[in-house]
């Protein structure tokens, strides 16, 4: 009965939050009011990842909803994330209105989507059914798509019309791909109703028709890959992060790009149960992560806006979380780690970048030398963040990636690694090179700026987390990215054998 | 009842071929019209089994949404936009048909690759036509240059998408098929909406002059 309540109330809250603040006037009031109803959704999410860690996966609507470790681990990641997204939304949007730059509609129309995407995205991980999965999946592209053009301009309309095109058309894809898994569970099942339900697959893996699997994985990944920015499917992202208000770049780039790939990770111990089908999915996350990497790699050398550089950067922390889940057992862990690590730290780049874009007027790198110096707070944050990026140590991300090299080397995958320490290492004299005279140019003859109390904490909170968990990692996050990794390889699912273990 | 089924579907792949072959932009449009009601027709003919309420209703809103509404939209868009009648593709219309035949091999080798595990006996185009139907609306997506010519290439491949999940697919759930219409219906509706500001701020439609954003 509590377990209904609380997964009901996790859907309903953020769309809820966001209509009611949209109503109140003036613009300060709806960003309070969006504030407060974020809050009391992320507070409920803590509560049912506290129970499902507790007790077990809770269910309810017939098994059509359900909150097993691996999901409850990405919604404590996503409640992290939005909410911190949308604290930032108040410095923001804050300075938008003293310049005048947000009327009361856009701020409505932005409690409006950013409630609603929040749900959407809520959905996609609390489904248990596949196809209501693709629902939400697709209902988060198209609610956020208008959140990109906020500020209407011919760039950021060109950003909107890549976006809505390209991840509907893939997210296509993922559908075909849905019914494929359908078409292959088709014998197994006499009632067809319950067929999508993910307990059901996983608990009959063993039976599914192989060539039908295979073929639905590979749209499957094709498309939830689209939207998760995994190249060479990653076209739309950096126009889309590049135009986004701050909060809604950070939002993308913090959680929903891994909305998509936990989309992937659904699917595959069910794929890799299927007869003939062990290796499949992972071989095919192998290369499409280091193709990502390589690609981010190639693009991050090259670029001048900053946005754009943080957009590639996601491109590349994909691109590792899905070289990570090919790995199996330790590789996973590392991946699920990386995951909770890169959205924090992406988070808080877009932050810094979003206020340093509004303190500059541009996104230039060029023309925004000597960060340090004119903020010192977001200075710190934008440096910080990037190192943080590049796995410098003792940042958690540094840990994570460590992880995850020990893991491959463990498995034998030398060419997995060598490819991706190359990638790494392009990214690591990249950045650095970008964002030495970022931090300690001369500024420009620019005032020096002051950041208020939330910002402060925007800044230190991200940073002391990543700090924290690349020194040492609590007994309960272990516990529960391993509850997650059982889901993941089968270990500690609902049902089914165990399928692709350790090592790999 | 294969027979109607697999009629159903050359209908289908006949209406891509002329998708790709048309240069006004009004029989374009009707062209999917068309395909949006061939799939109605499709979605009961595959049910006559075991006609429900349910596919009854589900038949007629697909229908009226892929029949009648998306037409009527896309038209006052291309009204309020004041676009040019032609198509203008980024290719010539010969080489459109050349893709076509491609096409149309590459979905017959797929469909002899992937047999349907049951109940597909006697109907082997439908996975052929399905995915020649997606091809064909991701091909009209990438060749041709106006907005609205690509909101019909995106209904073109969800139409393949469609056809095969009535097949061959049959009875997922009412809720996931409503909530699948009710997705296309809102991106479609989206990129309405986007096509309009698009519209207002460039003066025009024309994809191809979208290239601010690089690298």
């Amino acid at each position: 009965m509590e377990e209904a309540l609380l997964l009901w109330s996790l859907l309903a809250i953020p769309a809820l939050a966001g209509a009611g603040s949209a109503a109140l006037r003036p613009q300060k009031a709806m960003l309070a009011a969006l504030i407060a109803g974020v809050g009391a959704w992320s507070a409920a999410a803590a509560l049912a990842c506290v129970l499902v860690f507790g007790r077990g996966p809770a269910e309810t609507a017939f098994g059509w909803l359900r909150l097993d470790a691996l999901s409850a681990y990405h919604l404590a990641v996503m409640a992290l994330i939005c909410f911190l997204s949308t604290c930032y939304a108040w410095p923001y949007f804050g300075e938008e209105l003293r310049r005048g730059r947000l009327s009361s509609r856009q701020a409505g129309k932005f409690c409006l989507l950013w409630g609603g995407s929040i749900s959407a995205m809520t959905l996609v991980l609390v489904s248990n059914n596949l196809g209501i999965m693709w629902v939400g999946v697709e209902a988060t592209t198209l609610l956020t798509a208008f959140l990109i053009c906020l500020h209407r301009s011919k760039p950021s309309l060109e950003a909107t019309w890549k976006y809505i095109l390209i991840c509907s058309v893939g997210v296509g894809f993922a559908f075909m791909g849905t019914l494929l898994l359908a078409v292959s569970a088709k014998g197994v099942r006499t009632d067809p109703t319950d067929a999508l339900l993910w307990t059901n697959l996983v608990a009959e893996a063993g039976k599914l028709d192989p060539i039908w699997v295979k073929a639905a994985f590979v749209f499957l990944l094709v498309g939830y890959g689209t939207k998760a920015g995994l190249a060479p499917m990653h076209n739309w992202l950096p126009d889309a992060h590049s135009q986004a208000p701050a909060p809604v770049s950070a939002v993308f780039s913090g959680f929903m790009l891994n909305a998509a790939l936990y989309c992937v990770m659904r699917h595959v111990p069910v794929i890799e149960a299927a007869p003939g089908c062990e290796g499949f999915a992972t071989g095919l996350l192998k290369v499409f992560g280091i193709f990502s990497i390589l690609v981010a790699a190639a693009f991050i050398v090259f670029q001048r806006d900053l946005k754009r550089l943080l957009a590639y950067h996601s491109v590349e922390h994909i691109g590792i979380i899905s070289l990570g889940l090919s790995l199996g057992g330790a590789g996973a862990f590392a991946a699920l780690f990386h995951t909770l690590n890169h959205s924090l730290c992406k988070t808080l780049s877009f932050f810094a970048a979003g206020r340093l874009g509004q303190i500059f007027g541009t996104h230039d790198m060029e023309a925004m030398r000597g960060a340090l110096k004119v903020s010192p707070l977001w200075g710190t944050g934008i440096f910080a963040g990037v190192l943080a990026l590049i796995g410098v140590a003792p940042f958690a991300l540094f840990m994570s990636e460590f992880q995850l090299v020990k893991a491959a080397a463990d498995g034998g995958s030398a060419v997995s690694i060598i490819l991706f320490l190359v990638g790494g290492s392009v990214v690591f004299l990249a950045a650095l090179g970008h964002a030495i005279p970022l931090a300690w140019g001369d500024g420009g003859g620019r005032e020096k700026q002051k950041a208020g109390a939330m910002e402060l904490a925007l800044v230190s909170l991200p940073l002391a987390l990543l700090l924290v968990l690349g020194l040492w990692m609590p007994e309960s996050l272990e516990a529960a990215i391993t509850g997650a990794v059982g889901v993941l390889t089968g270990a500690g699912g609902a049902a089914g054998p165990p399928v692709w273990g350790a090592g790999g | 009842m294969p027979v109607f089924i697999e009629m159903l579907m050359i209908v289908l792949i006949l209406l891509d071929v002329v998708l790709l072959g048309v240069s006004r932009l009004g029989a374009f449009v009707r062209a999917v019209a068309v395909q949006g009601v061939v799939l109605g027709a499709l979605t009961l003919v595959a049910n006559s089994g075991n006609l429900t309420l349910r596919i009854a209703a589900l038949a007629a809103v697909s229908m009226a949404v892929k029949g009648f509404l998306f037409p009527v939209m896309l038209e006052r868009a291309m009204r309020g936009a004041g676009v040019r009648r032609e198509i203008e593709p980024f290719v010539s219309f010969v080489t459109s048909m050349a893709a076509c035949i491609v096409m149309l091999g590459v979905s017959l080798f797929l469909g002899w690759r992937l047999p349907l595990p049951d109940g597909g006996a006697g109907m082997p185009l439908v996975v052929p036509a399905a995915i020649l139907t997606m091809l064909t609306g991701l091909f009209i997506l990438v060749t041709r240059k106006k907005a609205v010519t690509q909101v019909v290439g995106y209904l073109t491949f969800e139409n393949g998408i469609y056809a095969f999940g009535v097949v061959a697919v049959g009875e997922v759930n009412a809720i996931i098929e409503f909530g699948v219409l009710l997705d296309v219906f809102v991106a479609v509706f989206a990129m309405g909406i986007a096509i309009y500001q698009i519209n207002r701020e460039f003066d025009h439609i024309d994809t191809d002059h979208l290239s601010m954003l690089k690298g």
